[in-house]
């Protein structure tokens, strides 16, 4: 081995030396009592106000977020067992309109709550159905059957009035 | 047990009661229940100003000579 190399090898050694010795125990004693307290004081505090942008940003949502009211079809052109989709509150938000078995009209959000890809409705076993990942949803409650979804769908409140149907508001949790 | 000591441990109660405001407060805000989310914020400030108090508490009993 040359002499170069023999002194890089004496350099490196030395510079393990010098990790180790940053391993100082007492600095171990600057973690004590009370600056745990301390830590955890500032972590109690810092928690508490992270709350406070959720409560503005809602309060400013619920400023520009007037209800709509919105018609979506004739309840004429919507035979039982069929379904429609339409789109409430806004443009980018897809939903669907059923009439169920029951003649009774249920609408929700569309997007699955697992990954957002569309929800059918299936007349033959009643449900609502993700075919992306195969999420069942309960077309009466919107609720998670089966499948990975685990929340439900954005329900629509609809309000009937002289033959047609209205959504008029929107339960993102529900039941 | 000593004004202290409690004002010690108390911290640790309002740091997890800030814990599960912020859990409701988010969880609130993405299912756009707006009463869940004031909840979680009125808690989780009412909870930031008792701890406030139960620590200067603390630290003047602590640093009394």
């Amino acid at each position: 081995m040359s002499d170069d190399k023999k002194q890089n090898h004496h350099e490196d050694d030395k510079d393990m030396i010098k990790l180790i010795d940053n391993l100082n125990r007492k600095d171990d004693v600057h973690l004590n009592r009370r600056a745990f307290l301390k830590a955890s004081f500032g972590a109690t505090v810092a928690i508490g106000l992270a709350t406070t942008p959720f409560g503005i940003f809602t309060f400013l949502r619920d400023e520009n977020g007037e209800v709509k009211r919105v018609e979506i079809t004739d309840i004429e052109d919507l035979a039982v067992g069929e379904s429609r989709n339409f789109n409430y509150p806004t443009k980018n938000e897809p939903a669907i309109l059923v009439r169920t078995p029951e003649d009774k009209f249920v609408a929700y959000n569309n997007k699955c709550t697992h990954l957002q890809c569309p929800v059918f409705y299936e007349h033959k076993e009643n449900v609502l159905l993700c075919p992306c990942h195969k999420g069942y949803f309960n077309v009466d409650s919107g609720q998670p059957m089966a499948g990975p979804p685990q929340r439900e769908l954005p329900k629509i409140l609809l309000e009937i009035k002289d033959g047609k149907v209205f959504a008029v508001g929107r339960e993102v949790r529900h039941g | 047990m000593d004004k202290k000591r409690v004002a010690f441990f108390s911290i640790f109660l309002f740091l997890a009661v800030n814990v599960f405001s912020l859990s409701n407060a988010i969880e609130g805000y993405y299912g756009h229940e707006d009463e869940r989310v004031y909840g979680g914020v009125i808690v989780a400030l009412i909870s930031t100003l008792l701890a406030t108090t139960a620590f200067f508490i603390w630290r003047k009993a602590e640093y009394k000579k």
